[in-house]
């Protein structure tokens, strides 16, 4: 339920507004661009001036406020990623493999103590495929082979900046099954579905 | 219908005769290729989501039956066509009436036990023992006729008996539609098929009927009647006469109901696969592992892969060679003829773990894990749809090697937390 305060009206007319830049096709590759360098560039402390202190609502991840659905993941619905787009434990942010299970650098699974696990025989367990949400899940999944991580915005959740990322895709079906959204894709993509990455910085 | 068949209406008492032995054969007929079509379907749909309606539909029906509900039965409320018997030959007309009846859907349902039954058909999945129960009930509809026959006096008379203890029939249909809907909640038909053949066991491996594996304990078992055991051994694959395994030394293939040794493979070699006299086996390298198949007669050897990823447990049977390989960002099973070299893909993904396969001379299958689910994967090796024998929707535990004989699958199932194993066995 939103909470009549001022901020969340200033909220939702940001909300808006990045929408009507949404809708313009050059306005917002630029700015889906430079938003993605400048966050590579200065680690996010220029975004952080920028976002409200207040959590963000959203639908079914927090930040995200329109209706395209997450990206195929280990834990549907919550897609979450690191900065490559692999994925990550939802809660604990510490990196899996495809099968949800955590892994170490080396990608071997690992038990809460960190251990690698050991399979019935008593071997170290072979390590399993850990691929990208966005360009390698929907591959398999939905049979799109033009995904690309384009476009992204960011909301303050849980008292840390989240960045919430649009796989896009030329596809003008979106995950939910009914038409896609521009969104923040450019060159022709739209979007096909989103994930997020937990950045850490206080917001 | 029971005035039907009788003397005067049939012509003759040897007409008469004939004509029921046409009405009892067409109505078992008609009944059991209902219930073929119905399993037919039910292999389709799926055999879980199957067996859970039917006894949902069970239980509906219990409550009907005993007075709880009211609920419409669907039923066409027709006769046979009374003018079949004058304008038709009696062949013709006992036939059609037997058929119309014994296929259900064409009359009257006076309970609700033929919609639960058709369900049930359907939780089978399996065509000839659906029509083998169904055609009882074909022969329920022609013993009506038989049994009135043999009361005596008027065969409505004794319908009109039976027909006065309708409570009493509908309670015990009650109390039986119930019974049948507890056990079907209870045994889920893929759980039903599925038996645990050895516990902290794993590796299972079958030949002619046997079927050998390794105990989490350190030892090999071969199960004919009374169990020969090899300690220190491990990965066992079986071909007739012959047992390969692992032990610390490498690879011994042993006569396996005298223990008399017919080869070794010395050096970091593991994970055998037998098919007399030609083996498979993993060889451990500088980084990497070797795929390699030997004639032990010959002596004789060659590489068939080289992988830096996980080469698992390979599968050898009638001249081909199945095995998986795990990347980083892919798995993979993999099917080479060794008489021609050709190799191909069964099947690959960059979101699942594919793994463990194994042959038998006509099938392959293979387990497929994603998050928070395993399937034990079969499919012709020809080509063809694959399909699904057993899964486990759960991140506690998971699937592990394979073996595959005729007509039944044995796998490892094993706990993730406990690390405990055990093989389980189910037709296909």
């Amino acid at each position: 339920m939103p909470r009549s305060k001022p901020e969340v009206k200033l909220d939702r007319g940001a909300e808006k507004l990045s929408a009507k830049l949404a809708e313009a096709t050059t306005r917002r590759s630029f700015l889906g661009r430079l938003g993605a360098a400048t966050l590579a560039v200065a680690g996010g402390s220029a975004v952080a001036a920028a976002v409200k202190p207040d959590d963000a609502e959203g639908f079914h991840l927090c930040g995200h406020t329109w209706t395209t659905g997450s990206c195929p993941s280990p834990y549907p619905p919550l897609s979450r990623i690191d900065r490559n787009g692999y994925p990550v434990h939802p809660q604990s942010g510490r990196p899996i493999d495809n099968l949800g299970r955590l892994v170490d650098a080396q990608g071997y699974a690992i038990n809460s103590s960190g251990n690698r696990r050991r399979g019935p025989d008593g071997r170290v367990l072979a390590p399993a495929p850990r691929t990208r949400l966005c360009q390698d899940w929907t591959r398999e999944v939905h049979g799109l082979n033009d995904t690309r991580i384009q476009g992204s915005w960011f909301r303050c959740c849980g008292g840390q900046i989240r960045k919430l990322v649009d796989c896009c895709s030329f596809s003008r079906r979106r995950i939910n099954g009914d038409a896609s959204l521009t969104g923040y894709c450019w060159g022709g993509r739209r979007v096909f579905c989103v994930q997020y990455y937990d950045t850490g910085l206080p917001c | 219908m029971l005035e039907t068949f009788t003397p005067a209406v049939c012509g003759s008492r040897r007409r008469q005769r004939a004509a029921v032995a046409l009405f009892t054969a067409s109505a078992i007929a008609a009944a059991a290729t209902l219930g073929a079509l119905l399993g037919l379907v039910g292999g389709v749909v799926g055999a879980r989501e199957a067996v859970l309606a039917a006894g949902a539909l069970a239980l509906l029906a219990a409550a009907r039956e005993a007075g709880l509900v009211r609920l419409p039965l669907p039923q066409a409320r027709r006769q046979v066509p009374e003018r079949w018997r004058f304008e038709l030959p009696l062949p013709l007309w006992a036939t059609g009436y037997g058929a119309g009846l014994g296929a259900g859907v064409f009359t009257f349902q006076p309970v609700s036990t033929f919609w639960v039954a058709c369900a049930g058909a359907l939780a089978l999945a399996r065509p000839l023992p659906a029509a083998l129960c169904f055609s009882l009930y074909g022969a329920g509809r022609a013993a009506t006729i038989l049994w009135a026959r043999r009361r005596g006096g008027e065969a409505v008379e004794a319908v009109e008996r039976l027909a006065a203890g309708r409570g009493r029939l509908l309670r015990a249909n009650a109390v039986a539609l119930a019974a049948c809907a507890a056990l079907l909640f209870l045994a889920p038909a893929a759980g039903a098929r599925l038996k645990v053949v050895a516990w902290r066991s794993l590796d299972p491996t079958e030949a002619s009927g046997y079927v050998a594996f390794a105990r989490q304990n350190g030892s090999v078992v071969v199960r004919p009647t009374n169990p020969i055991v090899y300690r220190g051994a491990s990965t066992p694959s079986l071909d007739g006469d012959f047992l390969a395994y692992r032990d610390r030394a490498g690879i011994r293939v042993v006569r396996w109901r005298t223990g008399r040794q017919v080869a070794r493979i010395r050096g970091p070699v593991s994970k055998p696969a037998l098919d007399w006299p030609r083996i498979a086996f993993r060889r451990e390298g500088r980084g990497k592992r070797y795929l390699v198949l030997r004639n032990l007669k010959a002596g004789t050897s060659r590489r068939i892969v080289t992988v830096s990823g996980a080469l698992g447990r390979p599968s050898l049977r009638a001249g081909r060679l199945a095995w998986h390989v795990t990347r980083r960002r892919s798995s993979g099973i993999y099917l080479q003829t060794l008489s021609t070299g050709r190799r191909r893909t069964i099947a690959s993904s960059r979101i699942q773990n594919l793994s463990n396969p194994s042959l038998n001379p006509w099938r392959i299958a293979w387990v497929a894990e994603s998050s928070g689910m395993v399937r034990l994967r079969l499919r012709s090796i020809s080509g063809g749809s694959t399909r699904t024998l057993a899964q486990r929707r759960t991140r506690g535990q998971s699937y592990w090697t394979t073996a595959l004989g005729r007509g039944v699958a044995y796998w490892t199932r094993w706990s993730l937390g406990t690390r405990r194993a055990n093989i389980v066995r189910a037709r296909y």
